[in-house]
């Protein structure tokens, strides 16, 4: 089988584990989403009648069978606040989480490649610890205040970007997807520079590259297939791992720029106990998780002729 | 070429791409000077209108959805027989011009407005009014509870709608303003009933647009609406914007023209802000601190009243509102009918908690939990105020702090000690409030509190069945003067509504209910 066919099949073991773990323990800690419902009215028979509506006055193991069942016919279920199915809920919801983490991604290496270079080329020069130094603060900054930050010198100032939203229409979600993916490269970019430049002092300083020079290779030749091609594998890794960590993390972007995703719809269905969106959410994240990795390992290969995973 | 030439050029990259995104579609921009119900001129037709709200609807299924944010939508689109008056305190006719009452006080019979028309083009009659409050008493899980008196509804012709009760039912009225009674088609117009809601038809001022769930919901302007010349607005569209801090920056960016509940501490900025109309409408929203009556030593008086004495309430306005509310006195508040100004409702008096405690079951103290939800600062900084306020007395407050959902769950399972809480009218009758407060066989057993005074139990029950206003007034002096003896509750304080909205929006207006008619809104050029 091949490496792809192997990873995906491990997505497999991966998703059951998730929707177990989440399964019991989003039915296991107290609330119920019946009172969230009802609020003040909530009496014992307005509560009863919504349980067994639900099915919530099933045993708990019947219940996860059930989500099981429904599960291997592509159906999440319904959502408990909503009562509409989980996974057009999420669907509606994906495309803006897409947007932010790949916009974000493609930001953060638009800012770090050339920072990096500029670093690397310039070894211990001012240039060099100019960019190690400054995007720093893009990681120590939280990101709710930079993304502030940006909205009140772009969105209120200047009025360049949308003080929030998700805009419509690809010129319309570049538009207003900046801001919120810039904040998220900010924080994304000074590990991706970091990696990447001491990957590329590494490879200034092997052999080949010195080969590659006393030949008479012209530099911008040298930099890009040589130098660029066998440095930029780790960051990749870095880069990959990172997106995984953003893939949970996109609630807080997403809340400051009002951005309607999956990450905002998570955190009010926890709070609501819509357990079905809770589950088909988190079943998302983990499925993204393995696909960015699967993508980071595969890029290897693409740019490493040596890198063979099917040995 | 050299490596800094490369990434000279990247960098110019990604400055195009800044400039590319920066000159893209979306975002607008609005300002300008006005004011809100101001001296603005003559309304305007047109514009497209954006309300920046802290939470997503719940469901359009008016009979049995509970939360504001659902509410406040589809009675643009959804509308009762009566509806509330713009001081909250009555109703005023609205689908119905008038009606009359039999001699044995049971059957009210309702003349319907002429001319009204459904959204979708066809007349509205008393078989529609019948469906409607029909379907809304069956909502067993719903608001069905509102209709308790109703024995059935009659539609003698296509014109008048007759209302047969059980009994003599003073807040009859006030129960059929109530949204979940709003008129829609009969039989739903030929589809299901949970079809029918995901598009609700209506007589209302506004019709369905669209509900990108967790995103946006939009309305657009019936034609057909039967107050001529009304709505103003193109649509409304309801954008959920969670974060305090964006939906101002969205109003002041222009991308909303109406901030709901912007953060109190900001409201005084606000209000010095060019472009911008903070109001600050007066509401029926009242913050208590309830006792649980089912644990020591809360079932004693001395105990609730030393605590309620305690607190100073003042400070509590000060530090949550920022100055913006009043000390609550009375188990009502001063937007509902029947309120009593003189209720002896327990203020800030430190040396009277002390005589109180020193007479309690625990003079000397006790240790006791505060349950608030997590992650709601305003609770956060009046447990903690009253934690100090209460260590005076001996009583050592430990504050819990628990996801919201749990918090709930353990409130309405009165599993807490004390915990805070706070009430908004449905209807503009205190009938609801008050069964709900202190009835400890209602859905809300008095508040969750346990609280149970069988002459106050009483008085609020023969309030529902007198229709003399002056005897109503008389039982209800009762419930609230006995009820701020017994302190169930700490009453801590009345909140109006902040609203900000851009000074182009006028006519935007919110009764002490919470409700808003956009048919009057109008946006300046």
């Amino acid at each position: 089988m091949s490496f792809v066919g192997r990873r995906l099949l491990q997505l497999v073991p991966v998703a059951v584990g998730v929707t177990i773990v989440v399964f019991f323990m989003i039915h296991l800690i107290p609330g119920d989403p019946a009172r969230t419902i009802l609020q003040q009215h909530a009496t014992p028979r307005a509560i009863a009648e919504l349980h067994r509506e639900w099915g919530l006055d099933r045993p708990l193991i019947s219940q996860y069978w059930l989500f099981l069942d429904r599960l291997a016919h592509a159906n999440l279920g319904q959502s408990l606040i909503y009562g509409v199915s989980a996974a057009s809920l999420i669907w509606q919801r994906l495309p803006a989480t897409l947007w932010l983490i790949i916009y974000a991604s493609v930001l953060a290496v638009l800012i770090s490649v050339p920072l990096a270079m500029i670093a690397a080329t310039r070894k211990d020069g001012i240039r060099d610890h100019v960019v190690r130094a400054v995007p720093l603060l893009g990681l120590g900054m939280p990101p709710f205040w930079v993304g502030f930050l940006l909205i009140y010198g772009f969105g209120i100032t200047f009025k360049v970007f949308p003080v929030g939203g998700y805009g419509t229409g690809l010129t319309g979600h570049l538009h207003a997807m900046f801001l919120p993916a810039l904040t998220v490269a900010i924080a994304l970019a000074p590990v991706v520079i970091r990696s990447l430049r001491a990957s590329m002092l590494s490879v200034l300083g092997a052999d080949y590259i010195t080969t590659a020079r006393s030949k008479g290779v012209p530099a911008r030749r040298l930099f890009v297939r040589h130098v660029l091609r066998n440095a930029v594998i780790p960051a990749i890794t870095v880069l990959g791992i990172n997106i995984g960590f953003l893939i949970g993390g996109t609630v807080i972007i997403e809340n400051v720029f009002a951005i309607p995703g999956i990450g905002q719809l998570m955190i009010n269905s926890i709070f609501q106990r819509d357990f079905p969106v809770v589950q088909g959410v988190t079943l998302v994240f983990a499925v993204l998780v393995v696909l960015v990795n699967l993508l980071a390992d595969m890029t290897y290969a693409a740019l490493d002729p040596r890198v063979s995973f099917d040995r | 070429m050299t490596y800094r030439t490369h990434a000279l050029k990247a960098l110019t990259a990604i400055g195009a791409l800044v400039l590319m995104a920066g000159c893209g579609s979306g975002g607008s921009s609005t300002g300008g000077t006005g004011g809100t119900g101001g001296s603005a001129g003559a309304p305007v037709h047109g514009g497209n209108l954006v309300i920046a709200r802290t939470a997503d609807s719940q469901s359009m299924n008016a009979t049995t959805v509970f939360d504001n944010e659902s509410i406040w939508i589809f009675e643009q689109i959804m509308q009762p027989l009566y509806t509330v008056t713009p001081n909250g305190k009555g109703v005023m006719p609205w689908l119905a011009t008038s009606y009359t009452v039999s001699p044995d006080k049971k059957t009210y019979t309702f003349t319907l407005r002429k001319g009204v028309k459904f959204s979708n083009g066809k007349p509205m009659t008393s078989a529609d009014v019948k469906f409607s409050i029909d379907q809304n008493t069956k909502a067993t899980k719903g608001w069905g509870f509102i209709n308790t008196a109703i024995k059935s509804v009659s539609a003698p012709t296509p014109g008048t709608v007759a209302v047969h009760l059980k009994y003599p039912w003073a807040p009859l009225l006030a129960d059929l303003s109530l949204f979940a009674n709003g008129i829609v088609p009969a039989n739903y117009g030929g589809e299901t009933e949970n079809q029918f809601y995901t598009h609700p038809v209506g007589t209302g001022p506004f019709k369905w647009g669209y509900w990108h769930k967790g995103s946006a919901l939009k309305l657009v302007r019936n034609p057909l609406y039967w107050q001529h010349g009304k709505p103003y607005l193109n649509s409304v569209t309801w954008t959920d914007v969670p974060n305090d801090n964006t939906r101002e920056l969205q109003l002041k960016g222009g991308q909303a023209q109406i901030d709901e509940f912007p953060a109190w501490s900001t409201v005084a900025s606000l209000k010095s802000t060019q472009g911008v109309t903070m109001n600050l409408f007066n509401s029926t929203q009242t913050n208590y601190l309830a006792f649980n009556e089912l644990r020591k030593p809360f079932q004693d008086v001395h105990v609730r009243r030393a605590i309620s004495l305690a607190i100073n309430r003042k400070a509590l306005v000060k530090a949550v509102l920022f100055g913006n509310g009043k000390p609550a006195n009375s188990l009502f508040p001063p937007q509902v009918p029947f309120y009593q100004q003189s209720t002896p409702g327990l203020q800030y008096n430190l040396a009277a908690a002390k005589q109180e405690m020193a007479k309690s079951s625990v003079p000397h103290g006790f240790s006791t939990v505060m349950l608030i939800p997590a992650g709601n600062s305003d609770y956060l900084t009046i447990a903690t105020i009253v934690q100090s306020e209460l260590k005076p007395l001996g009583i050592n407050v430990k504050i819990q702090q628990l996801d919201v959902n749990v918090a709930n769950t353990d409130e309405q399972s009165l599993k807490y000690d004390m915990t805070l809480t706070l009430w908004t009218m449905d209807i503009a009758d205190p009938d609801e409030l008050a069964t709900f407060a202190v009835d400890p066989k209602s859905g809300a057993k008095s508040f969750f509190t346990a609280y149970n005074n069988p002459q106050v139990v009483k008085d609020t029950h023969a309030a529902q069945r007198t229709l003399s206003t002056t005897q109503r007034q008389s039982l209800y002096n009762f419930v609230q003067s006995q009820s701020a003896h017994d302190a169930f509750m700490a009453y801590l304080y009345y909140s109006p509504y902040p609203y900000a909205t851009s000074t182009k929006v006028h006519g935007f207006f919110v009764t002490p209910l919470g409700n808003y008619h956009m048919e009057n809104v109008w946006l300046s050029k």
